[in-house]
């Protein structure tokens, strides 16, 4: 719009958050900034979440982008779920899905019923035989939800498990084509303003310095601008989340390809399983304080299915984030904001949540106002905090013991927002009920039950019906289900006609 | 670990349209409960039961419990609301109206009010509320029967308080609820427990239960037993004093309420009641009319839900009458509290949620409320000083980022839409400094024919519809 002014973006680094954020703004704020970003081949991208959530459709769909050219290009495959192995228990299994358990539109949640049947019986079946992304999931199979809410098919939504290597490539096409600059070069110094704290510019290894009048620090967990130059502090949340490291290594597909990501239990934390359209990829978080580089090596090397196609690798991290993530006019996005290790699939969906609200609040002159700086903080917190009880959540409720990791997990002094959360589905089954936030009840619900934490009761409301036409009902609910499922297409069949991969690996 | 013991038996303290509500929404949602209102004379001070007007919410309420339209409208003889006229709260500009359900609609995520911003400063635009498809019904005086096509209208009611009150209670009686009438009653608490035991009256009768639900009205007869901490928002909602008009009004019946500000406070206009609120602490209201006059102390409790006795409607938080929420709260506590029934013993972890909850809700209504007042632009020492008050801090944070750039941030329990936010602020001339860089995806030409499209949709819309009142007449008539 004329006469507004154009403030200059310049963003460092060009991994998955770089240049999500890169094509975002230029598509969806084009009159009102430059976008410059700032990247070194030199460096690699961490390329973290290889698993996403659903909310990722919605922002691929904001940016335009073709849902099989995408999954052709990171050679994706859809996910229903995560599988969680050996978390309540060794042997114990469920999945947490995106979907609900039952239709999720009678006014007392599924779960309640379920909890009434386990009482009288004591064998009921797994609550997930009642979700349809449970079914489809453990079935392999795979089809897009059904637009009439009122059929049981319509009770799912999906995400995506893809390349994250590849991944920014593709939006990097995107991003370039709508007018965003890019400049190959190592970031040498940072350049803050006297007076005013704020960032001036970047100086790179040639000589060249880059001014803006916005930078987002993309640069991962180096934090090059927010951390290093500006030092706002790391809120550590290591207590509650100890595992610090990561070792990663690729494998070829044995098995068939599954539309879910695992999460299997290991002595030291936990072991990732992300099935592609050309490969697998694993690694296992573990903390450093209860099992050595070499014994975790070991055991991802002994625990993955197939042939191994690279060296196992290792990275290492910390649970928490910066006190703030947008601090004058430096605003981090991804890694370089904070880091919580990807048991849910959440580290691309919180780079999302800092774009589309930095997009939202994105400054109306190159002065960046307090105001908005201080909203966008107020909202990236409240994403980080609900999302750090729910994976606390998943250590704590455990009844493995015996491993000093998994005891020290099962014994520690929790967030007393979680706590409350924990007493109140242990009573009668409840969820304590907010809006905002990414995880909803149904996700509560799954690892709650999936975990063996059990209700001691159930809501009222569920007394009726009568015990024999309750578990009627239920056993009609569950072979519909499974027959609904049984008759959608396999999900590798599914993928080769939809998005097959544009080469072979 | 066994199950703590189920409540099994609910006494309902009350007599008005909140205690009836309640019994039989708690007996329809939870059959196995034995419920019984212990009923007694409302008192002036019950505003949800006194003052029946309501927001669309009302038609959920009543869907839950079963109760078609023909009962709660027709044969109750109800009338329809669409929304408020709010005249003379900002001197210079012209009347508003805060009308339910949607002004416009966003554009690929933009709102539609950064668009209309933006066409205004341009080219000049309509009022806003022009753009509402219920404010133009209610202006117009139309409404209908919605076309399978047409977006959903919702619509609270202007309930005769007699006879809806006679509705509830049969209902209620045909559900199963028991009822035990007096005149007044004691509340006996267990000195051991603190739990509240029974409520006794006309020497010697005795209502035990497991729960106790106090319907009365701000006295709370039941549930100050316990303990009366309160959180007092006089501070914030500067009206202390309440009129009722004797008489129904003589107006022809609309759709919308007129809202008119005064040197002291405000007055209210609608198809059967008028009356006025304001400060008694200035210069003293001049209404024509004899009527009930009684005081009101805004705020809520600290605790609506304290072991073993919850308050409801009133009895939890006392708002003055602005906007109608006063009987909307009550049905969402109701709501609130069938769905989050806990055990006999009232685990303070099950009450803590609830009472989380029903503060946020209640919060969030006083800020609205509260922002009718600090945005308002009038001479007179009354409005001077309501234009310094230093609001809420949810409702400052709210206020500020609006002025900046038009957004309202979302808060968790709010009751009132980001589109009743913005047609207030709007309505009331409090205006954003700048509009959102994402408005900018459109041209001002894509905007304008945004504006022009849906502008032209409801005048054809609103055309099409009959008149309110052969409405109404032609609704009685296929039910005789």
């Amino acid at each position: 719009m004329a006469g507004e002014p154009t403030v200059t973006v310049i963003i460092v680094g060009g991994g998955t958050a770089g240049w999500m954020t890169a094509a975002a703004l230029v598509k969806l704020l084009p009159s009102r900034c430059n976008v410059h970003l700032v990247e070194s081949e030199a460096i690699g991208i961490v390329g973290v979440g290889e698993a996403t959530l659903p909310h990722i459709r919605g922002f691929n769909d904001r940016l335009g982008i073709n849902e099989a050219e995408f999954m052709a290009a990171t050679r994706a495959t859809f996910k229903l779920g995560i599988e969680f192995q050996g978390w309540g228990r060794p042997g114990d299994s469920y999945i947490h899905p995106f979907g609900t358990f039952g239709s999720g539109k009678s006014a007392v949640d599924l779960h309640h019923y379920w909890s009434r049947l386990e009482e009288a019986s004591g064998a009921a079946p797994a609550i997930g035989e009642y979700s349809m992304a449970v079914t489809m999931a453990y079935m392999n199979r795979f089809a897009r939800p059904d637009p009439d809410p009122d059929k049981i098919e319509s009770t799912f939504n999906y995400a995506y498990q893809f390349d994250a290597m590849l991944f920014a490539p593709f939006l990097r096409r995107t991003a370039e084509d709508l007018g965003a600059r890019r400049t190959e070069g190592r970031i040498v110094d940072v350049e803050l303003d006297g007076e005013s704290g704020d960032v001036a510019a970047i100086v790179l290894e040639t000589g060249e310095r880059i001014e803006g009048d916005l930078f987002v620090d993309c640069s991962g967990f180096v934090s090059l601008l927010i951390g290093k130059a500006m030092g706002e502090p790391f809120e550590d949340w290591s207590q509650w989340l100890p595992c610090d490291r990561a070792v990663a290594m690729p494998c070829r597909t044995r098995t068939a390809l599954t539309p879910y990501t695992s999460a299997v239990a290991m002595d030291a934390g936990w072991r990732w399983r992300i099935p592609l359209q050309h490969r697998t990829g694993n690694g296992y978080v573990y903390s450093s304080a209860f099992i050595s580089d070499d014994d975790a090596r070991v055991a991802l090397v002994g625990a993955v299915e197939g042939e191994s196609i690279a060296e196992p690798r290792i990275l290492r991290f910390k649970a928490g984030r910066r006190k703030r993530s947008w601090v004058r006019n430096c605003v981090a996005v991804g890694l370089a904001s904070g880091f919580l290790e990807p048991l849910e699939s959440t580290s691309i969906y919180l780079i999302q949540a800092a774009i589309s609200t930095l997009v939202e609040l994105f400054p109306q002159q190159k002065q960046v106002s307090a105001l908005d700086r201080d909203e966008f903080n107020r909202l990236i917190d409240l994403e980080y905090d609900r999302i750090r009880d729910f994976l606390i959540l998943h250590y704590h409720a455990t009844e493995r013991s015996g491993l000093p990791f998994w005891d020290y997990v099962r014994t520690m002094q929790v967030p007393d927002t979680l706590h409350q959360k924990l007493e109140l589905f242990r009573r009668r089954g409840r969820i304590a009920k907010y809006r905002e936030g990414v995880f909803l009840d149904a996700s509560w619900i799954a690892v709650y039950i999936g975990q063996r934490v059990v209700p001691q009761g159930h809501d009222m409301r569920a007394d009726l019906p009568s015990t024999d036409v309750l578990a009627r009902r239920m056993e009609a609910l569950r072979l519909e289900i499974r027959a609904k499922a049984a008759a959608l297409p396999d999900h590798r069949s599914y993928i080769e006609r939809y998005c097959p991969m544009e080469e072979a690996a | 670990m066994t199950a703590p013991g189920s409540i099994r038996s609910v006494v309902v303290g009350g007599g008005g349209i909140t205690a009836w509500s309640a019994a039989a929404a708690l007996k329809r949602g939870i059959p196995t409960l034995d419920v019984t209102v212990v009923s007694s004379p409302v008192t002036d001070d019950a505003i949800a039961d006194r003052l029946p007007s309501t927001l669309p919410s009302i038609a959920g309420f009543h869907q839950d419990l079963g109760l078609a339209e023909a009962d709660t409208v027709i044969r109750a003889q109800s009338g329809l609301r669409v929304g408020t006229i709010f005249d003379g709260w900002s001197l210079g500009l012209p009347p508003y109206v805060h009308a339910y359900g949607n002004y416009g609609t966003a554009v690929e995520g933009v709102p539609f009010h950064q668009l209309w911003l933006r066409a205004r400063a341009a080219n000049g635009a309509a009022p806003f509320d022009r753009f509402s498809l219920a404010a133009e019904l209610g202006r117009l005086g139309r409404i209908g029967s919605a076309a399978p096509t047409a977006p959903p209208i919702g619509y609270g009611l202007h309930l005769t308080l007699d006879r809806y009150l006679a509705l509830m209670r049969d209902f209620a009686l045909h559900l199963g609820v028991q009822e035990q009438a007096c005149r007044g009653f004691e509340t006996k608490v267990d000195s051991e427990s603190g739990f509240v035991e029974m409520l006794t009256f006309d020497s010697g009768t005795t209502v035990a239960g497991d729960l106790f639900v106090d319907c009365t009205g701000p006295s709370a007869s039941i549930r100050s037993a316990l303990d009366d901490s309160f959180e007092d928002w006089s501070s914030w909602l500067p009206c202390d004093r309440l009129l009722i008009a004797t008489g129904r009004s003589s107006d022809d019946a609309g759709l919308l309420d007129r809202v008119s500000a005064t040197a002291n406070g405000w007055r209210w206009q609608s198809c059967c009641w008028r009356g006025a609120v304001y400060s008694s602490a200035h210069a003293k209201e001049a209404v024509a009319e004899d009527g009930t006059e009684i005081n009101i102390r805004q705020g809520c409790r600290h605790q609506p839900w304290l072991r073993n006795c919850v308050a409801i409607g009133d009895s939890a938080v006392t708002v003055e009458p602005l906007e109608w929420a006063n009987l909307h709260l009550a049905h969402s506590q109701i709501d609130r509290l069938i769905a989050m029934m806990p055990g006999r013993d009232c685990a303070p972890v099950e009450l803590a949620e609830y009472n989380r909850q029903c503060l946020d809700e209640a919060r969030r209504v006083r800020d609205f409320l509260c922002m009718h007042y600090v945005t308002a632009r009038r001479d007179e020492p009354f409005w001077k000083e309501a234009s310094t008050i230093a609001p809420p801090q949810s409702l400052a944070h709210t206020l500020a980022l609006f002025a900046e750039r038009g957004r309202i941030p979302y808060y968790e329990e709010e009751t009132f839409s980001r589109d009743s936010w913005v047609a207030v602020l709007l309505g009331q001339g409090f205006e954003p400094r700048q509009t959102e860089p994402l408005a900018d995806m459109l041209s001002l030409e894509e905007i304008q024919g945004e504006l022009d499209r849906h502008s032209d949709f409801i005048r054809g819309f609103v055309g099409a519809q009959p008149m309110y009142l052969d409405y109404m007449a032609s609704l009685s008539g296929t039910l005789q």
